[in-house]
């Protein structure tokens, strides 16, 4: 069994490098995660972010370095790896509920424990009422309601969360930020939250890795030490929106 | 809150639509043929069979067997028997096959390049070689409707899993899902409303088969009706066997639907 360096951290990033052909999109990429952390990762456009938490899931297989969790590469059989899409991904011939009891099933989560689960998130995030229905008979925020859902309930190591929220309004943002905390500050998952707007990160995250254009680095690391619910007009808030945006601006 | 579930109710325009273009159609026919021993402006009754005649005919075939040799029903049973045989044989193989040759490299490299020679030749191409090799009873011409049936089954499969949401295989791989899982779990309920698409495709293609397959020697059947009437000259007869042929295929194609409809409620609109 392969041991990495650091000890004490859940996630360790190690020197995570990929190059497509010639172009090296993410350089030598290290940081640790602690147990029950949700970071944010931010950066410039273009820079290479889904590429990275691509990477980090095993999707894309990496030119360098890895990935350890608990000390032991990352392995998607292995761990309680999820994943929440920008894009919808719930699977339009599942009911709600089905389509939540999805990561247990392919993780062989026993029945008995998976109706448990199932019940107690789906009060959780507000998708009791819904469960008998199809996504096609939900709105959109309760399809990525569904998403987030289902990757929560499988207790995931590392919940990784491409802009999840990227593409509904405002107002359905902050509600579902807020759904977020209560998930993270219930379960005590560990998540890394991808996002390209600061002022959500800031508002969700404890810590936020800001990433340089490519070749991707991590340029600096944020400590968001805010008494939480925030308050997007508290002037501490404030103060680190603008030290965060000053760090990834280019113009 | 518990979320109610409404469902649309079809307008009364669009129910009646379709019976009213039947019945128009039933009557300009029946208006535009001559009755037997007329001769007018009109189509000869020889050419055609008025659509009343052909119903009067189908009542009396329920019960005679002249001049074919059969009643309605019992030429409607062969033919039943023949084309479902070929029909659920057909998406036995082709379906899990298609379905394999999507995900499954192996299966592809090994299959696709049989199929695509296989797939241009017509299925009544090989009726002599299902002569040879069955003789002239039901089973060579299950054989012939079955290859008809097969090449959509396995088309529509093929594509239905290679159309599969790319996001959708993403996320079960994040879960840790193995190729086999991702296979039944994912690709196979996504291609569903092809699959059921090649049904309807692959039923039409072995209705239509099911004529060239009858005139392997048969002497029952709705193929055979359609042929034994050319051959006396009797188009009440042929009208009658395509009539019997269509009303059968409809049956059979709203069982599909109805089935359809309940596996595919997420999916359709």
């Amino acid at each position: 069994m392969e041991q990495s360096a650091a000890s004490n951290a859940k996630i360790e990033v190690r020197n995570l490098t990929k190059k497509f052909g010639d172009l090296l999109v993410l350089d030598r990429i290290n940081f640790n995660i602690k147990k029950g952390e949700l970071v944010a990762i931010v950066g410039p456009t273009g820079c290479g972010k889904t590429t990275f938490l691509n990477c980090m899931s095993k999707l894309t297989d990496t030119t360098d370095g890895d990935i350890f969790i608990d000390g032991v590469p990352a392995d998607p059989v292995k761990h309680n790896l999820a994943f929440v899409f920008q894009e919808p991904t719930a699977l339009p011939w599942r009911t709600v509920a089905q389509n939540v009891v999805y990561g247990m099933e392919v993780k062989g989560v026993p029945e008995k424990e998976r109706a448990e689960r199932l019940e107690y998130i789906l009060n959780l995030v507000g998708l009791k009422d819904t469960a008998d229905l199809y996504p096609n008979q939900v709105s959109a925020s309760m399809m990525q309601r569904i998403a987030v859902a289902r990757a929560f309930a499988v207790n995931p190591d590392l919940l990784l969360m491409d802009e999840p929220y990227g593409q509904l309004d405002v107002k359905l943002r902050f509600y579902l930020e807020d759904e977020l905390v209560k998930l993270w500050q219930t379960l005590n998952s560990t998540v890394l939250f991808i996002t390209h707007n600061i002022e959500e990160a800031v508002y969700v995250a404890e810590r936020i890795l800001v990433l340089t254009p490519k070749p991707t680095k991590v340029r600096a690391e944020v400590i968001v030490d805010l008494p939480r619910p925030r308050n997007f007009l508290d002037p501490r808030f404030v103060e680190i929106r603008r030290q965060v945006t000053e760090l990834i601006r280019w113009w | 809150m518990a979320y109610q579930t409404v469902k649309a109710r079809k307008s009364l325009k669009l129910r009646v639509l379709p019976w009213l273009s039947l019945t128009a159609v039933i009557l300009i026919w029946q208006f535009c043929v001559s009755p037997p021993g007329v001769n007018d402006w009109r189509i000869p009754g020889v050419l055609l069979a008025r659509p009343y005649d052909v119903l009067l005919l189908g009542i009396e075939k329920l019960t005679d067997v002249n001049p074919d040799g059969a009643t309605l029903l019992v030429h409607a049973w062969v033919s039943l028997q023949e084309s479902l045989s070929a029909f659920l044989l057909s998406l036995l193989v082709g379906i899990p096959l298609g379905l394999m040759m999507g995900w499954f490299g192996v299966v592809r490299g090994l299959f696709r390049p049989v199929f695509e020679m296989w797939r241009p030749i017509p299925p009544v191409a090989w009726i002599p070689l299902a002569i040879f090799w069955f003789g002239i009873g039901m089973e060579g011409k299950i054989f012939i409707i079955w290859l008809g049936g097969m090449t959509p089954c396995i088309i529509n499969a093929y594509m239905g899993v290679k159309t599969t949401n790319p996001v959708h295989i993403q996320m079960a791989r994040t879960f840790g899902a193995s190729d086999w899982k991702i296979f039944t779990s994912i690709c196979i309920p996504s291609a569903l409303p092809m699959v059921f698409g090649a049904l309807q495709i692959a039923l039409g293609n072995c209705w239509t088969t099911l004529v060239a397959a009858e005139l392997l020697a048969s002497d029952q059947g709705l193929g055979y009706l359609i042929t034994a009437g050319r051959s006396i000259g009797r188009t009440d007869i042929v009208v009658l066997g395509m009539i019997s042929l269509g009303i059968t295929g409809v049956i059979i194609s709203q069982i599909i639907y109805r089935i359809e409809a309940k596996l595919l409620a997420g999916i359709r609109r």
